[in-house]
């Protein structure tokens, strides 16, 4: 066998010359195979990653909105599966946002897979970014499913593309940036159902995907105030239906804020290598 | 000319308060194939994983052809390939997106991937199951595919960490070729390794590292002479103070 390796002649303290036909600087391509990895992952198992999350969502859309609906009728003058469909259209990009990268994080943190990039020239931001916008968009994936099927089954307005296009951005940059910290700190998978199960499901479910949190009675009423979740549905739901039981205008700037904190908290981890590194 | 790897006072200490390594120094010139021996917990991993980014630094300095590992670690781990002890490879690729992925997370472009990853699955008799995801290897088979991903970018320097632990003799016997044509060819390597038989047939120069000190370095007859004896292996049983262990003992006591 013959294995070719550096060429003698090029200075060896020199980095390997990297030619760039394809347009793309080193750095790109590092990103980009990243997140490609990311992405081959979740399509691997589509089954498991996108097409049992669309199933629960339907399941839910025939529950909450067939069944109850039928009950229901009108909340805030909206059809009441019309009301429902953002919070599901919502809930969809936050879950698999989120699940997908604390998943994918402890899973090649339990193999070691994750040496190999955490040994390559790849900076703490690059691995970063890849892994983010990996969940990320799984969760727009099946978002974007759930909104097709539905806007195709009961016609779903777009009332504020403006406003919902950026705010379905910081939902979801903010809900995989969540599982990235979780999947960072997480040391077995336990950890990763009992932040999803007993965290953020509740704070979904509570947050009004299936309700106006005006309706509700106090101190349900004040408490769902504290729940970050409740700015989020209001602000996706305002972006669909033009309702909203949260300020717009409030909710971004919570959003972004938050985005920036967890953001920076997770640019700390990777770059001290908190759990990744020894 | 810069030292391939140039380490000077590097301390390593855990946050449960273990030094790992106490201060090692070492240098490896330009194309030399260098071994690394100790018994388990010496440190041998511990300084690897230092050299390539696995583990953060508490002190001390490492330098790869000139590059710092820590304040210019994009520039070092370029020049760095890995063969880690225990495979560490991810079941959801295949083998062809293992090397792929690798040569991209050095910035390789695509061309040049599918080139070298070609070339690489060629060499280690790995083409038949490009397709395949990296669970379905064999044990013998894993080990070539992660020599195949250390050599994907082209490193300078090669640090293979107890590359044929647990491997059958015909397999041992055919990494040794491997790895000897690429050092003949100009890389660099730095192989730690239980095996003292390998060490003596690879390594030009070896040091022994015992409690995360360097405590000996030279070749093979050196090191003996050092430590008094006539074989690396009873140099080595010298170092972990099991010296009543030497063949020539046990000879002498069956005779």
């Amino acid at each position: 066998m013959s294995v070719e390796t550096a060429p003698r002649e090029q200075p060896p303290a020199a980095p390997p010359p990297v030619p760039r036909r394809s347009g793309m600087s080193a750095s790109q391509i590092r990103f980009f195979s990243l997140l490609r990895r990311e992405v081959s992952r979740f399509m691997k198992i589509k089954r498991q990653t996108v097409g049992a999350p669309l199933l629960e969502t339907f399941l839910y859309i025939s529950v909450f909105g067939a069944a109850l609906g039928s009950r229901i009728k009108t909340i805030e003058g909206i059809d009441y599966v019309t009301f429902v469909v953002p919070g599901l259209i919502m809930m969809a990009l936050s879950v698999n946002a989120f699940s997908n990268n604390a998943s994918s994080i402890l899973q090649q943190k339990f193999q070691r897979a994750i040496d190999d990039q955490l040994s390559s020239p790849a900076s703490p931001l690059e691995l970063l970014l890849a892994f983010t916008f990996g969940g990320f968009l799984r969760g727009l994936l099946v978002a974007l499913l759930t909104f097709l099927a539905s806007a195709a089954l009961i016609g779903i307005p777009i009332e504020h593309p403006l406003v919902l296009l950026p705010g379905l951005f910081l939902v979801g940059f903010f809900f995989a940036q969540l599982g990235v910290l979780v999947g960072v700190r997480a040391e077995q998978f336990d950890d990763v159902s009992f932040a999803q199960q007993f965290v953020l499901q509740p704070l979904i479910f509570l947050g009004g995907v299936f309700y106006s949190a005006s309706l509700l009675t106090e101190p349900f009423e004040t408490l769902t105030q504290f729940n970050p979740v409740h700015y989020m549905i209001s602000l996706v739901r305002y972006g669909f239906l033009d309702f909203a039981d949260a300020s717009v205008v409030g909710s971004f700037a919570f959003l972004v804020v938050a985005c920036a904190a967890l953001f920076a908290l997770n640019l700390r981890l990777f770059t001290t290598g908190y759990r990744l590194r020894a | 000319m810069p030292e391939a790897l140039h380490i000077s006072g590097l301390v390593k200490r855990y946050p449960t308060g273990v030094e790992a390594l106490k201060g090692v120094s070492l240098d490896i010139p330009q194309g030399e194939f260098f071994g690394l021996l100790g018994p388990n917990g010496a440190g041998k991993s511990t300084l690897i994983h230092c050299t390539t980014g696995l583990a953060s630094p508490t002190s001390g300095q490492i330098e790869i052809f000139g590059h710092n590992a820590v304040n210019h670690y994009g520039e070092a781990r370029a020049l760095v390939g890995l063969a880690p002890q225990e495979p560490n490879l991810d079941h959801f690729l295949t083998l062809e997106e293992t090397l792929d992925f690798h040569g991209g997370y050095f910035g390789m472009p695509k061309k040049d991937r599918r080139e070298r990853s070609k070339e690489l699955l060629d060499a280690f008799s790995l083409t038949d199951k490009r397709q395949e995801r990296t669970r379905t290897l064999s044990g013998g088979m894993k080990r070539r595919l992660i020599l195949a991903r250390a050599l994907m970018h082209r490193p300078e320097l090669l640090i293979l960490d107890e590359p044929t632990a647990g491997v059958d003799v015909e397999l041992r016997l055919e990494l040794w070729q491997y790895v000897k044509r690429i050092n003949e060819e100009g890389t660099t390597i730095l192989l730690t390794t239980h095996y003292l038989e390998e060490a003596e047939q690879l390594c030009g120069r070896m040091a022994f590292i015992n409690g995360g000190e360097i405590v000996a370095e030279g070749t093979g007859p050196a090191l003996a002479k050092q430590f008094g004896v006539s074989s690396l292996e009873d140099a080595y049983l010298e170092l972990v103070g099991r010296k009543e262990l030497s063949r020539a003992k046990i000879d002498e006591a069956i005779a």
